[in-house]
């Protein structure tokens, strides 16, 4: 039995919008924060506890994205996060 | 859970599912074999480690005496990586320091004085890169030492496929498909996991075999899903960190070292941190590399050399770093660096291999340590094949519920006939890996020192051939049955065709202590034993079945039901 279609997205463009926020969203999230931990720990330790942290927080992400059901507040939420841990990484 | 979300995770489940059940097949089928990729050499060269421990002398001033006949050696550099468990080093030489000898190379540009498998750097027109057998005292040739073992291993991160674009695409394509094919794999999983959670238990201690074809495959999709969920799930991460970690150091290295790729894999522990300015002032005392590292040895109780650098060689400021790793039973992680200066002989800064290891060391030994299962030996090893053969199971009944699930009469004809076509492209390519693989090495004990062209034509177009004849009966049962026929016939063959070739019958290899060698023999004496009582059942399941087939539950066939 293949999933029911009654609750999956219709539109081809919100589904291909889910998409990118989950894979490109979820990725600039991904890195964002890490680069925000180097401010709190040192950089080599982020750096190395991301190589499993990182893949697993992506793929999260990437299913979040899909979870939520309009794929603009999926966006706003990511360009959002985004922008808080890029403000700690940089300032 | 509400219907929506359990929805969504089946719905994102299939779909990352479908995409990559081919090239993951591929990947933990090949993975699975790679863990005895030593012993697959040593049964295809009949050369057996454990019998021939006569341990391997390793000059080290051998080798750069010999490189000295073609270069001058003053100011260089050197990394001399040692290879685990054998008996290779991996050389690499830069060019100098020295401004006289800078300019000494240009006039003698002999072909000759370049060797090595072309990595060098644009501009370093005077540096070497190549690998030397102790073993053989001689350097290594690549293509000559290429065997099933290093086939199946370079296969099942796609490594053959680098070279599919004829044209560069800035990143060798194989490791990238690799490292995008384990990411969408640790997504299904992960949406798997969830799509299974409520009824995780019940589930698990659900099996019928006998009734519906639909139920077997669903049952043995979350059984076996779930008892192999952590191992899976420890593959794919550390796969994506081993293959194609490019997703994260791209752009650290870009955020935190200024686009300086040499400074991050520094900070990460790899190479050699520290740097010695280039003096310019000649040597006078003398040194030897072989007693330095003999002494170290030594010193370092249950641990492996791992790299020998030498920095400005023939300079006042010369130094050598020794580095080494603990015999994984002795401690799991760790890395120990001597560092020695050579004008005063004098031991700079030391840490043995077993002091507790930095943090850095640890989550970087337990990637590399779980993905290569190096850490138990042998029953580790045997338990890590089992597991990564069940994971091709999973693979394989995902997609037959995939397909078993839109095979009804409410979904049109033409939608029909290409799912059939996706799972029989899929079916037949991976069901005859197995027979392909036996079948290849039986062909490689016939040939005359087989190379790397030998194995890829031979593997490559046996998969070929009879991945077609399969696609074209187009009826997946028969598909089957015909792989496993073909999977025990060919298993069993293996072991016999070396014990009449080359005298390796599974008494002599014992007798001689040529454990390796008799390893994989039994190995796939035992494959030819499963797929016999395999078949064997089918074959009893389809007798008492015949009377009572009913057509609508014979899916995989195009045409009925």
């Amino acid at each position: 039995m293949p999933a029911n279609k009654k609750y999956l997205t219709k539109s081809p463009w919100i589904k291909l919008s889910k998409l990118l926020a989950g894979s490109v969203g979820g990725y600039l999230v991904t890195v964002s924060f890490h680069a925000a931990l180097t401010r709190i720990f040192p950089k080599e330790y982020v750096m190395v506890t991301s190589f499993i942290t990182g893949y697993l927080l992506w793929a999260t992400l990437l299913l979040v994205a899909y979870l939520i059901p309009q794929a603009w507040k999926t966006w706003a939420i990511y360009v959002v996060l985004i922008g808080i841990c890029s403000g700690v990484y940089f300032i | 859970m509400n219907n929506r979300k359990y929805n969504i995770y089946f719905n994102t489940h299939t779909i990352s599912g479908i995409i990559i059940c081919a090239i993951l097949y591929v990947m933990f089928f090949a993975g699975s074999f790679s863990f005895f990729k030593d012993d697959l050499a040593s049964w295809q060269k009949n050369e057996s480690y454990s019998s021939n421990q006569a341990v391997v002398k390793k000059d080290f001033n051998y080798i750069l005496d010999s490189l000295a006949k073609h270069h001058t050696l003053k100011g260089r550099d050197f990394d001399l990586t040692l290879q685990r468990h054998q008996t290779g080093v991996y050389v690499s030489m830069t060019a100098s320091h020295d401004p006289i000898v800078q300019k000494l190379k240009k006039p003698k540009k002999k072909p000759e004085g370049r060797r090595g498998r072309g990595r060098g750097r644009g501009g370093d027109d005077d540096s070497a890169f190549f690998t030397y057998d102790f073993s053989k005292q001689q350097e290594a040739d690549y293509a000559s030492s290429y065997t099933i073992g290093e086939f199946l291993y370079r296969l099942h991160f796609l490594a053959q496929l680098n070279q599919v674009f004829p044209f560069r695409i800035g990143v060798p394509f194989g490791y990238m498909l690799a490292g995008i094919v384990s990411f969408i794999f640790l997504f299904a999983l992960i949406t798997g996991l969830l799509l299974h959670w409520d009824k995780l238990v019940s589930n698990f201690f659900t099996f019928r075999p006998w009734s519906k074809r639909k139920t077997i495959w669903t049952d043995l999709h979350t059984v076996l899903g779930v008892i192999g969920f952590p191992y899976q799930l420890v593959f794919a991460v550390t796969g994506i960190v081993l293959i194609f970690n490019s997703f994260l150091i791209i752009p650290y290295t870009k955020l935190f070292y200024k686009g300086n790729e040499e400074k991050i894999y520094q900070d990460l522990g790899y190479g050699v941190k520290s740097e010695f300015a280039y003096a310019n002032k000649p040597l006078s005392t003398p040194f030897d590399i072989n007693r330095l590292v003999t002494q170290t040895e030594q010193k370092w109780q249950r641990s492996d050399i791992s790299l020998i650098a030498i920095r400005n060689y023939g300079d006042v400021n010369m130094h050598v770093v020794i580095q080494g790793k603990p015999h994984t039973d002795a401690q799991l992680n760790g890395q120990g660096e001597l560092i020695f200066r050579m004008r005063d002989q004098t031991i700079l800064a030391e840490r043995t291999p077993l002091a507790a290891p930095s943090y850095t060391q640890t989550v970087r030994g337990l990637i590399y340590h779980l993905h290569f299962g190096d850490f138990g030996g042998r029953p580790l090893q045997v338990i890590y094949f089992v597991l990564g053969i069940l994971g091709c199971i999973v693979i394989n009944s995902g997609v037959m519920i995939w397909l078993v699930a839109r095979d009804n009469k409410n979904i049109p004809a033409r939608k029909r006939t290409f799912n059939f076509w996706t799972a029989n492209v899929y079916i037949s390519s991976s069901l005859s890996m197995l027979p392909v693989t036996a079948f290849t090495m039986i062909v490689l004990l016939l040939l005359n020192k087989p190379g790397q062209s030998d194995i890829y034509h031979w593997f490559f177009y046996s998969w070929l051939a009879l991945g077609v004849y399969f696609l074209v009966r187009k009826d997946l049962a028969l598909v089957n049955r015909q792989s496993i026929f073909l999977s025990m016939v060919t298993c069993f063959l293996l072991p016999v065709a070396d014990g009449l070739l080359r005298g390796n019958w599974f008494w002599n290899t014992f007798n001689r202590e040529a454990y390796n060698i008799l390893f994989i023999d039994v190995l796939f004496l035992c494959l030819s034993l499963v797929s016999g009582v395999i078949l064997w059942k089918l074959e009893q399941k389809k007798r008492t079945q015949s009377s009572s087939v009913q057509l609508n539950d014979r899916v995989g066939q195009l045409g009925v039901a």
